[in-house]
């Protein structure tokens, strides 16, 4: 059951990125995971695409404990924005890792480089996970500014951005109107 | 139909984008900001660029021994070693000249600021540079005795050096967090432009910014941008989130 829960939410967001160039997704913190799990295999499953996963809400290093296989493929790139501000000191070479969430530019400048070379027939997408945790980070109204300016840069570059929203935190809410389309996660349909 | 002016490019994309292509040949650009705000490093990113293109470019210390300098720069994409080999690039101790010179006394008198420009421009004649960099002009100026000496020695140097194509950028150290461009406040009035290094804080981090402040002869953007150094990429600017702003003039 809950494989198929996945895979359901997995379909729903690669239909809806499909045909929009932003996508921001409502999740209960409760199932955040089961998420991370829907996107981590679709960017397993096509591998010709481009992806970009910036993680803002768990350490590269949990990441590739939990979904082993997403941390290890070609056409994954990673950002880390929170072990360095943590302290950690035990960093992966196939990660790149910003000083702290709050260097937003800097996080920009990554992303789009993270793009450079890349074949033009590839799909490229980038995830944010999450515009929440950003904002524990940040101000509302600094990353409200910061996902437009990402939004612009990656609509002119033909780069779809799927941001990640936690239900828990509502002064976020603002800032997700800003994609194109909004999917909202339930607890119950989840269930 | 419209002259294009001659530009020196920096070779950072996104600065020559802000000046309408680079800087304005033969212009003398004082390059300011305060210790860690990335002076050395735009500046040898220019002369490595320049040297790339087949512009010989010479880099003056006074502030850092030579071996310290080449093994910060090691670290960095742009950076190659060959092009200081080739002599494409010349890394030069200003004190190792003075001294031989006679010139290693606390303060210069009028004679003896004559007579380390003469060299100056003998080595950028002799060696044809297109590039000259001075880091930094604040400690040469701190050795001229009055604002006068200062005023005669940059705008000779500049002349000098603007008549051989040569684009020249001085450095120019200033405290943290001041809105001011030179240590004696007489260098920027000589100098064609302006590069403003900076920062702000945001959180308690501080975020590098370049400003263009002025660039006589060219229609250049002053708005200020958030400075990147990437060991890969060297320098890179992006727009500065215009909220950090906001942040810092309600702390003030």
């Amino acid at each position: 059951m809950a494989d198929a829960i996945i895979e359901g939410i997995r379909e729903r967001v690669a239909a809806a990125i499909r045909v929009n160039n932003s996508v921001g997704i409502q999740v209960p913190e409760a199932r955040h995971e089961d998420l991370l799990e829907a996107v981590f295999s679709s960017m397993c499953k096509n591998t010709q695409d481009s992806w970009t996963f910036v993680s803002v809400s768990k350490t590269f290093d949990y990441l590739t404990k939990v979904f082993k296989e997403g941390a290890q493929f070609a056409n994954i790139r990673f950002i880390d924005c929170i072990s360095r501000a943590a302290g950690i000191t035990d960093l992966y070479k196939n990660c790149i890792y910003i000083e702290s969430p709050v260097m937003l530019e800097k996080l920009i400048l990554e992303i789009l480089h993270n793009f450079k070379g890349i074949k033009k027939d590839a799909e490229k997408y980038i995830v944010i996970d999450s515009l929440s945790a950003l904002m524990i980070y940040n101000d509302p109204e600094i990353i409200r500014e910061f996902i437009s300016l990402l939004l612009n840069r990656s609509r002119s570059e033909n780069i779809h951005v799927i941001s990640i929203l936690v239900e828990e935190e509502m002064d976020s809410n603002k800032i997700i109107q800003l994609n194109d389309k909004i999917i909202v996660l339930r607890d119950s349909f989840i269930d | 139909m419209p002259i294009k002016k001659e530009v020196c490019s920096t070779g950072i994309d996104e600065l020559d984008l802000k000046m309408d292509g680079g800087i304005p040949l033969g212009s003398t650009v004082l390059v300011t900001g305060c210790s860690g705000s990335g002076k050395t490093t735009l500046c040898m990113q220019f002369l490595f660029n320049g040297a790339r293109k087949g512009e010989r470019g010479v880099f003056f210390t006074i502030t850092e021994p030579l071996f310290k300098l080449t093994k910060n720069l090691e670290g960095f994409a742009f950076y190659d070693k060959k092009l200081i080999e080739s002599g494409m690039v010349n890394i030069i101790d200003l004190r190792i000249i003075s001294e031989r010179l006679g010139l290693d006394t606390e303060k210069y008198t009028v004679e003896d600021a004559g007579a380390l420009l003469d060299i100056l421009k003998d080595i950028a004649d002799e060696l044809d540079v297109k590039r000259l960099v001075m880091d930094s002009i604040t400690a040469l100026c701190y050795r001229l005795q009055t604002r006068e000496m200062i005023r005669d020695f940059i705008f000779k140097l500049g002349t000098s050096l603007a008549v051989m194509n040569c684009t020249t950028l001085l450095t120019s150290e200033v405290p943290p967090r001041t809105f001011k461009f030179s240590q004696y406040e007489i260098e920027e009035f000589i100098s064609d432009g302006i590069l403003f290094l900076g920062d702000v804080e945001r959180k308690g981090d501080l975020i590098r910014t370049l400003q263009v402040i002025k660039m006589r002869g060219c229609a250049h953007t002053r708005t200020k941008f958030a400075l990147n150094i990437s060991a890969q990429r060297g320098i890179e600017l992006l727009p500065l989130l215009k909220t950090t702003e906001f942040e810092s003039l309600l702390k003030r």
